[in-house]
């Protein structure tokens, strides 16, 4: 008995083991196409396939991308668009997360609610826009509003549908040891949903980022997306890459360091 | 000193949609540290029994008492071992075990030194950082058994604890269960359908009856332990209550046959104009025997 037990010790550490070392050299296969794709691009300029008019070298918009991301006001701009994307996101959580957990542990509330939601969730957010605009002006409020409606429904989904999953059993043994209801909703149906809560976030997230963009582009709202339109408008196309290319990084590294870490520790256990 | 615990006409009937009469004035008693298993047809409510008696369910009428008092919901001194295990997958072995300290408040080093006792108990000793998935089925009971154990329990229920297990492991643990059971003098009560299972731990049998359970019979197992399932003793034991069972599942063909006749026979009376609203019902009324709504009614319930 002793034996075998300390071989299945052994084969349980030496398979996580080999996953975490193929993880690491995995996990970086995406720069190869991605260089690829930037050295392509760089020839097509080069050799005149596009005119420079219409697609500028990625060599001089990595130039400007570096000149541009010493100027605090650029900074600012995404700073800005950053803030009014994270204020949206947790006015998305905070009102999705409860509403969803109750529909997804009570039917009736479920049968009620739902199909409403998913009736709104059916309109394009940004038909919204116009009216939001005109109730709180085109500046933060009606971005984070925006953001919020569109990170509301990922959120809302994913939740309920992780509580409908919780196994009977845990609710069981959480009243067998006597658990109360606070410790019964942090200790076990937070992290028993957290991997669907998770996809949800990230794809909010995504929405998220699409929705702020087009109002600050829509409205000429302060922020990053009214910069490219303003670059773009006014013909200085690299200046409109950089801001995409730093959009980019700044999704790229939260969805990688925040999200990443979210996802790694759900991955140890689920 | 009574019974450690004790049944007394403990009935269950389920609101939700059907009307489902699971038990029926179940009644017996249970010694300090005995060891009593409970056999019964598939869906009689033997696991909803166990349920009342954790105090996690609620008797329509009826009560269940723990040492004279009654259990009016989860007590301190009643512990319960899960059919599918029962484990937080995000938490190690060891975070597992502490669960129940955890919800008493009991500090975190004393619980610490606690569940690691337990866990050692159980032979997972080396296992305390490892997650449930990296386990096996029997190595996953076993961190189950030491959660139960690690509050220090008087009664310890075992929903169908074996059964999710493949019969080598099973038998392992069984085993070992017995030892536990030998060496803490704790009460234990293990819901099974597997026959020779329930003979080989127990000091007494408590046979259930179809839906509604009524105790069909007690049977006190007096063998030595531990003990062999090839003994004559034994092999008569089993083949009683495998017969015991049998009977009530001709009992319960011929009510359903009884009951379809009497549809048919009131289908007549009623001289059919109205043929559709019977043949509904007595459709409804088979498929409300052979899927039983109990789980949507617990669900309602725990939430």
């Amino acid at each position: 008995m002793e034996v075998s037990v300390e071989k299945q010790k052994a084969l349980a550490l030496s398979l996580t083991g080999r996953v975490l070392s193929e993880n690491m050299l995995t996990n970086y296969l995406w720069v190869i196409p991605l260089g690829m794709g930037f050295v392509a691009w760089e020839l097509i300029t080069r050799l005149n396939l596009v005119p420079q008019a219409n697609l500028p070298t990625f060599s001089g918009v990595l130039g400007v991308f570096f000149l541009s991301i010493q100027q605090p006001s650029f900074l600012l701009r995404i700073a800005h668009s950053f803030l009014n994307l994270s204020l949206g996101l947790m006015l998305a959580f905070a009102t999705a997360l409860p509403i969803a957990f109750v529909a997804g542990s009570k039917n009736k509330f479920d049968l009620t609610f739902t199909p409403l939601i998913m009736l709104f969730g059916a309109l394009p957010d940004l038909s919204f826009l116009p009216l939001l605009v005109l109730w709180f002006g085109a500046g933060s409020v009606a971005a984070v509003i925006m953001a919020s409606l569109a990170g509301f429904f990922p959120i809302y989904f994913t939740v309920r549908d992780g509580t409908r999953n919780i196994p009977k059993e845990l609710f069981e043994v959480t009243s067998v040891f006597k658990s109360n209801r606070l410790s019964t909703f942090t200790k076990m149906v937070l992290p028993a949903i957290s991997p669907h809560m998770f996809s949800g976030l990230r794809l909010a997230y995504d929405f998220g980022w699409e929705i702020i963009i087009a109002i600050e582009i829509a409205t000429r709202a302060a922020g990053i997306g009214s910069f490219i339109e303003g670059s773009v408008s006014g013909g200085s196309l690299d200046s409109g890459f950089a801001a995409i290319l730093a959009i980019a990084l700044v999704a790229v590294v939260v969805d990688r360091v925040f999200f990443g870490s979210l996802e790694s520790w759900a991955k140890k256990w689920a | 000193m009574g019974p450690h615990v004790e049944l007394e006409n403990v009935s269950k009937f389920y609101e939700a949609r059907d009307k489902t009469h699971a038990l029926h004035e179940v009644s017996f008693g249970i010694d300090h540290g005995e060891f009593v298993t409970i056999v019964g047809p598939s869906g009689c409510g033997k696991s909803t029994l166990l349920k009342i008696m954790a105090g996690i369910d609620a008797p329509t009428s009826g009560e269940v008492r723990f040492q004279g008092g009654p259990v009016r919901g989860p007590h301190d001194k009643i512990s319960m071992v899960f059919q599918g295990f029962g484990l937080f997958p995000w938490r190690t072995v060891l975070e597992n075990v502490e669960y129940g300290l955890e919800m008493r408040k009991t500090p975190k080093p004393d619980r610490r030194a606690r569940s690691r006792e337990y866990i050692e108990m159980v032979g997972l000793a080396g296992y305390e950082h490892m997650y449930p998935k990296q386990l096996s089925g029997g190595m996953r009971q076993r961190v189950g058994i030491a959660r139960a154990l690690a509050v220090e329990p008087e009664v310890v229920l075992m929903d169908e604890a074996f059964s999710a297990i493949d019969e080598v492991t099973a038998d392992v643990l069984r085993e070992e269960v017995a030892d536990i059971h030998k060496e803490t003098g704790k009460t234990f009560v293990l819901v099974t359908h597997n026959l020779s299972e329930a003979i080989e731990l127990a000091d007494k049998v408590v046979v259930l009856s179809s839906r509604p359970a009524k105790v069909k019979k007690i049977l006190p197992i007096s063998l030595e332990r531990p003990r062999d399932r090839t003994h004559s003793l034994f092999v008569h034991m089993h083949h009683d209550i495998l017969h015991l069972l049998k009977e009530e599942l001709e009992n319960t063909l011929i009510r359903h046959k009884l009951r379809e006749i009497r549809e048919v026979q009131s289908l007549h009376d009623m001289e059919a104009p109205k043929k559709e609203t019977p043949t509904r019902e007595r459709s409804n009324s088979v498929a409300a025997a052979s899927s039983p709504s109990k789980a949507n009614a617990i669900r309602e319930e725990t939430i």
